[in-house]
């Protein structure tokens, strides 16, 4: 394609997008809610993915003895544990320890503990590591019947419990984001149909003159990738400001969550997003052209 | 240049509009075709540019049979043609320049031929310096007369002009009769379609007379024939 040829097709499709005014508006409007949306469900699978796979690698159980264990029977627990097969590393975890570990892990937001002035609420307890992930549920299953253990904690359960949210929040996204995507593809054919009817002069007078039909096609394609393009643009700029407001918010509220940081995922899902806009553009125009363009 | 061969062609509601069409066009020929409208006269200048495709039969144009051509081959087909029409066609917010220009442009021609060949056919259809005017400050045989040269400004073998003086008064029509008779002369090969008698009778050219679907007539240094 030449580069004349090619100014003449951006011309005349910028010339369309402005006569076409409110139209372009309302498909501009409409792609870039579909792809916020669309965004803001990635955002949210991507991070429930990425806590997901932190907890499901881990191999550690936490272990909480009842209260008031002497320091033999607190032995004789550690001896039963440590026999179960699959066991790499059992550690003892005395209250106090756990305390400062929790106070660690909360970081500036510790002063919060303070209201509990000397009074240590946690148990002590036991970190046992096992050499696989597929071992957690086994073991501890055998380490609950233990008499002495009062309760324990153990990443899968709360994996499980994740990819179940997941599955679902990927479901209702998908439906929300098809039906969204439809309505974008059906205005913005709508708005190309405008510009094919107030063209229709023109691309009549090209056929006899021997315009090719990729030639008369092109104008209507770009138009629709272009409007798909701005509402995409439009979409990863609100997504880039929201993630990184949200990424502020849960930072300072929820200290130790494993979120996602901002780069790289707002590049990747930016590239994906103008993408998917362009495609819909693309789409969008197509059908129009099917339907009103006999060329 | 064009050969019809037993070219018939009924639409699909039925109406037959061609039956078994015989005709050679040599190159370099001024050919009238006429006949009261719904006689198929339309319809056999359609099929010349591939508007229309006959049901049966065969277009041979140039050496091809251009029945068969492939719906990507005939833009090129059509670059080989100028087409003028009764209602002109022009782009009410291009000026005169633009509108011709816009034929070479749309089939990408390079900057520099657009910028020789434009003013070239301006001046031939004495327009030469209008080229800055709209075509809605134009009388209608001026906005004919840009068409024309929109038509010929690719050098086409072959110009087909289907009632391009419907629109116009006479002396005007006569005017653009002129013009094709130059253009003629040149060596390009002339189709036109009209039912206005005091013309063709005047131009002395071939004449073909189309009537309910078949050839009444096909007569050199023709006449109009009848009236209507």
């Amino acid at each position: 394609m030449k580069i004349r040829t090619l100014e003449y097709f951006i011309k005349e499709a910028v010339g369309s997008i402005r006569h076409n005014g409110l139209m372009s508006l309302a498909s501009v409007s409409t792609v870039a809610l579909t792809l916020l949306i669309l965004g803001m469900f990635l955002v949210m699978v991507l991070n429930l993915n990425h806590m997901a796979a932190a907890l499901e690698s881990q191999v550690q159980i936490s272990v909480y003895l009842q209260d008031n264990l002497s320091e033999q029977e607190i032995a004789a627990v550690k001896q039963k544990i440590s026999q179960l097969p699959g066991l790499k590393k059992i550690e003892y975890v005395s209250k106090d320890q756990a305390l400062q570990r929790f106070r660690e892990q909360l970081g500036e937001q510790q002063t919060i503990l303070n209201d509990l002035g000397e009074e240590n609420p946690l148990p002590n307890g036991f970190d046992v590591i096992v050499e696989h992930p597929d071992q957690v549920r086994e073991v501890a299953q055998a380490v609950s019947n233990i008499k002495g253990v009062e309760k324990l904690r153990y990443e899968k359960e709360i994996v499980e419990r994740l990819f179940t949210i997941t599955r679902m929040i990927r479901t209702v996204g998908l439906i929300i984001i098809v039906f969204l995507a439809l309505a974008a593809m059906f205005i913005i054919s709508n708005t190309i149909r405008l510009t094919v009817f107030a063209r229709r002069r023109e691309i009549g007078i090209m056929k006899y003159v021997g315009a090719t039909d990729w030639f008369i096609r092109w104008p209507f394609l770009l138009e629709g990738v272009m409007l798909g393009f701005l509402g995409a643009f439009i979409a990863v700029l609100l997504l880039t400001k929201f993630y990184s407001v949200f990424i502020g918010y849960v930072t300072e509220s929820i200290a130790f969550m494993p979120i996602l940081p901002s780069y790289p995922i707002v590049i990747y899902l930016g590239v994906f997003l103008l993408g998917v806009g362009m495609t819909i553009g693309a789409l969008g125009s197509t059908i129009s052209l099917r339907r009103f363009l006999h060329v | 240049m064009i050969e019809m061969i037993d070219v018939s062609k009924t639409y699909k509601n039925g109406v037959m509009a061609l039956s078994d069409i015989n005709i050679t066009i040599p190159r370099g020929d001024f050919l009238f075709v006429v006949g009261s409208s719904g006689a198929g006269k339309s319809t056999l200048i359609k099929m010349i540019f591939r508007e229309e495709l006959p049901t049966s039969g065969s277009i041979i144009v140039n050496g091809k049979n251009i029945v068969h051509l492939k719906e990507w081959e005939v833009p090129y087909l059509r670059r080989n043609m100028g087409i003028v029409f009764q209602d002109f066609r022009l782009l009410p917010n291009k000026t005169v320049f633009e509108n011709v220009a816009f034929a070479l442009q749309v089939i990408e021609a390079p900057r520099r031929e657009i910028q020789k060949k434009v003013p070239h056919v301006l001046e031939m259809v004495g327009l030469g310096d209008k080229g800055k005017v709209y075509p809605n400050q134009m009388s209608g045989g001026e906005q004919q007369r840009v068409a024309i040269a929109r038509a010929i400004v690719n050098n086409p073998l072959l110009v087909i002009a289907d009632e391009p003086t419907g629109n116009l008064d006479p002396d005007t029509s006569w005017e653009i009769m002129r013009i094709f008779e130059q253009i003629n002369k040149a060596g390009t090969t002339m189709i036109v379609a009209t039912h206005e008698k005091a013309i063709v009778d005047g131009m002395q050219k071939r004449v073909i007379a189309i009537e309910q679907g078949n050839i009444a007539r096909d007569e050199l240094k023709g006449v109009y024939g009848y009236e209507d």
